[in-house]
């Protein structure tokens, strides 16, 4: 295990245009379809409800007929931490290694055996990205038919989160080891299931080590600032807590932008840059 | 009636007094664990976290439980280490505190995982640079240290003492109590720091993150010094508990004032570390993450600035005014209200680094997390209290841990 | 051995020690950890080979081309289809939730008799002899016509094998729900004198002006829509919402038109007065129609100048005039109409006066324009024979008619049975009138206040009148008042809740039949879909349910279905396509416009006075209340699946309520705060709901979602039988089986996870009928709100 990813890793990552993405929902049934996430009768208290990938509703607080709305889909964010280097706000905590990052992949993986539910990752993340099996996973009679073997159901007391379809990069390199091309997998042989199924068009997905990727030509990511965009439409949620995502977002509208982030009074528009520190202290 | 096992010369309740306050105390344990027994088989859709607020009142519960039996460590520090031999007067209270105190937090984390059954992994799989697993490790450890530290007061049970095997036992384990005292203070002083650190290193929750020094965040420090400082305050609310309770002199006012002073003297220090990490805190650490100071403590129905009032002015710097001025710590009204606010500061910090942590939201379109807990957390979070109350009484009944009682029952 | 204290204890402590040092506790604490890991109640999906399987999702009428992923034959997955003209691998929501239909907990196991205020089970021979014998029995006493059916199309051969039973038992009683392709089809017939389906190409307009449609909120082909929404962002082609709510399509827009509801028309006729005033219009259309486009122009400049129109609407005039402006001078604008999903009727003259844009701008059957399409390829029908009772039947009126102003020169888009498949009707075509039009609305209307219903017998496939129509309340009380109800659903939903017989459907992926793909968008689809799972349940494609009907009813209409199967028929009906579709799945129309020139008839304003207005007084009911499509909700035929329910907002859906949208200001009137309790009533009905208070929706406009309030499932209890015999156990709505004499429970035909869930807004507004095209056009309601 290599433990920097500057080298010839992958840096998966995901870039969703907000200004596309018109709230329809299909990423997140994409992914609970292709994840095996269970259902509850009642679904409406969305602080228990299991969506890997959810979608949030902002809006620009104006009265009407000034108002505006934004949807803004929200994965794991398979965070590289302070300084870049793996540790995770999540990553960092877990006191089981039930939750790691892949040095080669920039995945933050989940172990759902391992995982014995204290709950802590989900204190650390700011995304709301984890969620925990507050109850067995139960599907109606006869259901339990279209599970996929690809991803294991989870136990009532685990910890759960979007793993980037890593199942579907496993069957990419795979193949590819079985063609011999060792791990060059081509851009659209690994893309995640809401990539996959977003009817609009608005998530990218690719590596963000590789200039000739999609995800790389949209947000130009700056090596020396772990990967902060350089397009100024682009940006990451919560940049200044160093928490450096890799996911981005895309937005002609500013309010979207600052709504990214936290400013205080008057600090947006002078933009702080976040000084990146080179890592854990 | 069970005359034989109380401790020689000493006056207890009769038996079906003590029975019928026990069986009181036994059914809110029952309901108690009848509540552990929900969670653990329907598992913790049994409370009201969720996915937002993944940590229940339990464990504020957990880590106020362990500040408060902080007592234990310092007292033995001070006693074994720093050889003040007066402490000795009450330093079994102090460690039937402790155990009670570990004891019941192992039993809450117990109680909080998702899967108990597992909870070993944190041991066998650990992430060393987990806060938690320093806290799973030094927990653990200090608590056998506090059994042992335990057993050798049970062993002076009148009737226990009899056997010759476990007299000799005792009298050994007294001579070498120092060692364990001391590797006790040293884990304590790392699982309370840990435990601060829980909060201090989340960077993804502003409201929690601290700066610090090498691995360990400010938080560390503080919880560490807060648990020396107030946890005598509650050994000393304990004992006068038991002292107001059975309307008998326990322990002598000299050790009281002795041990009230030097938590006076460290809540002093405390509170002052406390403030400047509170002032860098909100004008540096905050301030970069894009947070005004206030943000932490407007547009919600509970967490006011009061809260940080009430910790540090009221609960924090009265008290320490109060303890550390001769005049005032001898009288007992106010020695009395300065344990009580100690006590009820430390809890109230602990309540602010675990729970307001969950409910100050992080994203710009986030809102409060509040939450109201569900009956069985409640019944699981009074069951330690309920535990804490009978073992304290049993221990009270059957075993010497106050060594001045029968001096001072004597001189009556 | 004494045993005393000591020894005990040393015993004691022995023992301990003992276990705890041996490997015992270790296995165990290893054991029950291992335990936790595989959990006999956690399923553990079984492993395969991989492969997939391709069809078409008829969930909606866009008709998305799919691939079934599976695993060792079970299908685990659905997937959008690469290259498939409508969607290109894109996918709804609901498209991917195709396999919980599959297995939905409300899905109807086998055909069913309702007896008494129970079901039996009941083998298909008995249920199909059933149906056959009663239909029979109405032949005999001359009461042929009094049979009617409820489709939710009539596109496909399936729709056709119905309205053809009904022709050969002598009915004109074939209903379909009113969509806006029926208005738009009848508002083509009218204008341009041509029977086509309207046409939108949208993917190569650069300046798109809607009037209210739910354009990403699932308005025609919702992945299709998607798509050119996205196209139109890097093509920077403009697009311009006209709604009284920020619906995620005004808010995705680049200009969102507040229009008081209502006045659409106004402000559309309003552009049209500001494009003929600044002589920005196409003067060819003017001069070919001639008289009747100075009328227009004088109708729209006296009564419908900005000035005027801003009044009503609330737009400001230079707004008005400026999308007048960029309309007239974008290369290929397009105005569109049809509210919401477009699952609904639009009035004739809104969408006349929003088409009239089209006009003035004359980008009829233009790249980037509207088009008038061919309809799809006719299906070639064998001859239908017809005995006297039918014959006599037949001559008689439907009971549901409505008598329509409209005029076209061509008959086919309105004639009376809205037939399009003219092949079957050709016998009698021209025995129809061109004046009236089927209005399902109307049927229920009449059946409810004729003391005796007319309708004896009524069939329903793929359709949920009780729940999707306009005052569903009374349209249950007439499907109660038919004696004799089959349904051919699915699933237990409102209308097969009601039914007497049950000849449950496959449910689309075990089915085959034609689709006809690409409702709203240019290019029209042909494909077959094809079974591509193993039915789950005892159920039948409703294709063969019905060729086994008409058969067991014997001779003239035994021979008028001559085909062995529905895969026979559709096989043949296809005729020259079958080849092409069963090779590669779809066949798709070509996207450059058609090369028909079309006139446009401006007299259809003749008369024109406004359109209906909404039902209610305003001094009672001071508020509008319009119900509004959302895409993650399923509001037609089929509920919404447990994946899509868990996507709905807690600001539509909290717990089983429903909430209301309201603008801060109507909630201060009302003295309500977000999350409240309210009742809702209108003249129709009243509800309780919860209040949420939201920015973007029109003061004095009350919102409501569509597609929640389904009923949980059965009503009454199940029994099924066994050769053994019935067996009949008590407990409302459980379905038990009996093998070999011992009952076992298999679960209950409800569905907890959409069912029992918040307030139909159909129950809240009542059917308003356009008087000139007879559909039923509501949109809205008055209403009040209450505190609680």
């Amino acid at each position: 295990m290599t433990q920097d990813n500057h080298g010839k890793a992958h840096k998966f990552g995901m870039v969703i245009d907000l200004d596309k993405c018109t709230g329809c929902g299909s990423c997140m049934v994409a992914c609970m379809s292709e994840n095996n996430v269970p259902f509850k009768e009642d679904e409406t208290n969305k602080k228990d409800s299991l969506t890997w990938m959810t979608v949030f509703k902002l809006t620009n607080e104006k009265k009407f007929p000034e108002t505006d709305i934004c949807y803004m889909p929200r994965p794991c964010m398979h965070c590289g931490g302070k300084g870049d280097h793996g540790h995770s706000p999540c990553v960092s905590v877990c006191p089981a290694t039930a939750t790691d990052y892949g040095y080669d992949t920039g995945i933050v993986s989940q172990i759902y055996t391992r995982c014995f539910g204290c709950r802590y990752c989900m204190g650390a993340c700011p995304y709301h990205a984890r969620y925990f099996n507050w109850w067995d996973p139960k599907w109606p009679d006869g259901m339990e038919e279209y599970l996929s073997p690809d991803v294991s159901p989870r136990m009532r007391g685990v910890v759960e989160k979007c793993s980037f379809c890593y199942h579907r990069y496993q069957e990419a390199r795979d193949r590819a080891y079985y063609e011999e091309r060792r791990d060059n997998i081509e851009e659209g042989e690994y893309q995640t299931a809401c990539t996959q199924a977003c009817p609009a068009g608005a998530i990218t997905f690719g590596d963000l080590h590789n200039p000739e990727h999609q995800v790389y030509k949209l947000v130009k990511p700056d090596p020396h600032q772990c990967g902060k965009p350089r397009n100024p439409k682009a940006f990451r949620l919560l940049e200044r807590l160093q928490t450096n995502p890799k996911v981005y977002y895309i937005s002609e509208r500013e309010w979207v932008r600052k709504a990214g982030d936290n400013y205080r009074k008057g600090e947006w528009g002078q933009e702080k840059q976040p000084v990146h520190d080179k890592g854990h202290k | 009636m069970d005359s034989a096992l109380i401790p020689e010369g000493a006056k207890r309740c009769p038996f079906p007094v003590f029975a019928t306050g026990i069986a009181v105390v036994g059914a809110v344990l029952l309901w108690g664990v009848y509540a552990m027994g929900l969670c653990w088989l329907k598992g913790l859709n049994q409370t009201n976290m969720n996915d937002y607020y993944g940590f229940a009142i339990w464990i504020w519960a957990d880590l106020a439980v362990i500040a408060i039996g902080g007592g234990a460590f310092f007292t033995g520090l001070l006693k074994y280490v720093f050889g003040i031999d007066e402490l000795k007067n009450i330093i079994n209270l102090a460690v039937v505190i402790g155990f009670i105190c570990y004891s019941s937090a192992l039993l809450i984390l117990a109680i909080d995982i998702g899967q108990p059954l597992r909870g070993w992994f944190i041991f066998w799989h650990a992430n060393v640079h987990s806060m938690l697993t320093e806290v799973a490790f030094c927990l653990s450890l200090y608590f056998a240290v506090l059994t042992i530290e335990f057993i050798p007061l049970i062993l002076e049970n009148r009737q226990i003492d009899k056997v010759p095997f476990f007299h000799n036992l005792s009298h050994n384990m007294h001579g070498i109590m120092a060692v364990f005292a001391a590797t006790g203070a040293f884990l304590s002083c790392f699982h309370q720091g840990s435990l601060g650190g829980v909060a201090g290193v989340l960077y993804g929750r502003p409201f929690a993150y601290r700066e610090g020094l090498l691995v360990w965040p400010w938080t560390f420090f503080l919880f560490t010094w807060s648990a020396a400082a107030y946890g005598p305050c509650f050994t000393l609310l304990v004992a006068k508990m038991f002292e107001g309770i059975t309307r008998k002199k326990l322990v002598k006012d000299n050790v009281i004032h002795l041990l009230a002073k030097i938590s006076g003297w460290m809540i002093t220090t405390y509170i002052i570390a406390k403030i400047i990490d509170t002032i860098y805190w909100a004008g540096v650490t905050a301030p970069d993450m894009g947070f005004s100071f206030m943000d932490f403590y407007s547009n919600n129905s509970f967490y006011g600035i009061w809260i940080l009032f009430t910790e540090i002015v009221l609960c924090g710097i009265v008290p320490a005014v109060i303890l550390t001025i001769k005049k005032y710590r001898e009288n007992k009204k106010l020695l009395l209200v300065a344990i009580c606010l100690g006590v009820f500061g430390v809890c109230l910090n602990r309540w602010v680094m675990v729970l307001q942590v969950m409910a100050v939201p992080v994203m710009s379109f986030d809102t409060w997390a509040l939450y109201l807990p569900s009956w069985q957390e409640i019944a699981t979070t009074i069951l330690p209290v309920a535990y804490g109350i009978i073992l304290i009484s049993l221990a009270y009944r059957y075993l010497p841990i106050f060594p001045q009682e029968q001096e001072l029952y004597g001189t009556k | 051995m004494k045993i005393d204290r000591r020894s005990f204890l040393g015993l004691g402590l022995g023992a301990a020690a003992g276990v705890a040092a041996s490997p015992v506790t270790w296995k165990l604490t290893d054991d029950s950890s291992i335990w936790t890991q595989n959990w006999p109640w956690t399923p553990v999906p079984r492993d395969g080979e991989v492969s997939f399987d391709d069809t078409v999702c008829t969930l909606c009428s866009g008709n998305c081309g799919i691939s079934i992923r599976k695993i060792d034959g079970r299908a685990v997955k659905i997937e959008g289809k690469k290259g498939y003209p409508v969607n290109d691998g894109g996918i709804c929501l609901h498209g991917i939730s195709g396999l919980q239909y599959l297995y939905d907990p409300s899905r109807v196991r086998f055909p069913m008799v309702k007896s008494g205020d129970n079901w039996k089970q009941a083998s298909w021979e008995e249920a199909i002899a059933l149906v056959a014998t009663k239909i029979k029995e109405l032949r005999k006493n001359g009461m042929a016509d009094s049979l009617a059916c409820v489709t939710g199309s009539d596109q496909g051969s399936i729709a056709g094998l119905y309205k053809r039973l009904l022709m050969a038992v002598g009915s004109q009683n074939f209903y379909t729900t009113d969509t806006m392709d029926k208005s738009w089809e009848m508002l083509i017939a009218k204008m341009h004198g041509v029977s086509a389906a309207a046409g939108f190409d949208i993917a190569n307009s650069d300046y798109v002006l809607s009037f209210g449609t739910g354009f990403i909120e699932g308005w025609g082909s919702p992945v299709n829509n998607f798509l050119a929404n996205s196209s139109r962002k890097e093509r920077q082609a403009k697009f311009v919402q006209v709604e009284y709510r920020l619906s995620n399509t005004a808010a995705a827009a680049d200009v969102w038109l507040p229009a008081k509801p209502g006045t659409e028309t106004d402000l559309a006729l309003g552009i049209c007065s500001a494009m003929i005033t600044a002589n920005l219009y196409n003067s060819e259309f003017a001069q070919k129609a001639g008289k009747d486009f100075d009328a227009f122009a004088k109708l729209v400049n006296e009564k419908y100048a900005p000035e005027l129109v801003s009044r009503t609407t609330g737009i400001d005039v230079s707004k008005i005039k400026n999308i007048a402006v960029e309309f007239a001078k974008a290369k290929a604008p397009l105005a569109i109409a049809g509210r919401g999903k477009g699952d609904s009727a639009g009035s004739l003259m809104e969408f006349a006066a929003v088409h009239a844009i089209n006009c003035l701008a004359g980008n009829i059957n233009k790249v980037g324009g509207f088009w008038t399409l061919e309809k799809q390829p006719a299906l070639t029908w064998p001859s239908l024979e017809m005995d006297d009772a039918a014959t006599k039947g037949y001559a008689k009126p439907p009971v549901g008619a409505m008598v329509a102003n409209v005029s076209g020169s061509s008959g086919a888009g309105t004639s009376g049975a809205g037939i399009s498949g003219a092949g079957i009707f050709s016998a009698v075509v021209s025995s129809v009138s061109g004046q009236t039009t089927n209005s399902v609305s109307r049927l229920f209307e009449v059946v409810n206040i004729s003391e005796k219903s007319p309708v004896e017998l009524l069939m329903v496939y793929n359709a949920n009148p009780c729940f999707t129509l306009h005052n569903a309340k009374a349209v249950k009380d007439a499907v109660n008042k038919i004696p004799f109800v089959v349904s051919f659903s699915s699933y237990m939903d409102e209308t097969s809740q009601l039914a007497d017989v049950i000849l449950p459907s496959h449910m689309f992926l075990e089915m085959s039949q034609d689709i006809y793909s690409g409702a709203g968008i240019a290019q029209k689809v042909t494909a077959i879909s094809k079974s591509v799972v193993t039915p789950v349940f005892d159920t039948k494609n409703p294709g063969d349910a019905i060729i086994e009907i008409a058969k067991a009813m014997e001779g003239s209409i035994a021979s008028s279905f001559p085909w062995k199967n529905y895969d026979a028929c559709l096989e043949s009906v296809t005729g020259k396509l079958w080849a092409s579709l069963s090779e590669e799945g779809y066949v798709a129309s070509e996207l450059t416009p058609p090369a028909t020139s079309v006139a446009a008839d401006f007299s259809v304003f003749a008369n024109f006075s406004g359109i209906p207005a909404i039902e209610g007084e305003e001094k009672s009911y001071p508020l509008t209340l319009v119900s509004v499509d959302t895409i993650r909700l399923a509001s037609g035929v089929f509920a919404s699946s447990p994946f899509a329910v868990k996507t709905v907002e807690d600001t539509v859906l909290l717990k089983n309520d429903t909430l209301i949208e309201i603008n801060p200001e109507t909630a201060d009137k009302v003295g309500v705060c977000h999350g409240d309790y309210a009742v809702i009533s209108t003249p129709v009905g009243e509800a309780k709901v919860r209040v949420n208070v939201f920015d973007g929706i029109m003061p004095g406009v009350v919102a409501m979602p569509e597609g929640l309030g389904h009923s949980l499932g059965a009503a009454g209890e199940v029994v099924t039988k066994d050769g053994a015999g019935m067996a009949r156990i008590v407990g409302a709505t459980s379905i038990i089986t009996t093998t070999g004499g011992v009952s076992s429970k298999t679960g209950a035909l409800e569905n907890r996870y959409i069912g029992g869930k918040g307030i139909n807004v159909n129950d809240l507004i009542g059917p308003v009928t356009d008087p000139v095209s007879g559909l039923d056009v509501a949109w809205g309601i008055r209403a009040r709100i209450s505190r609680v």
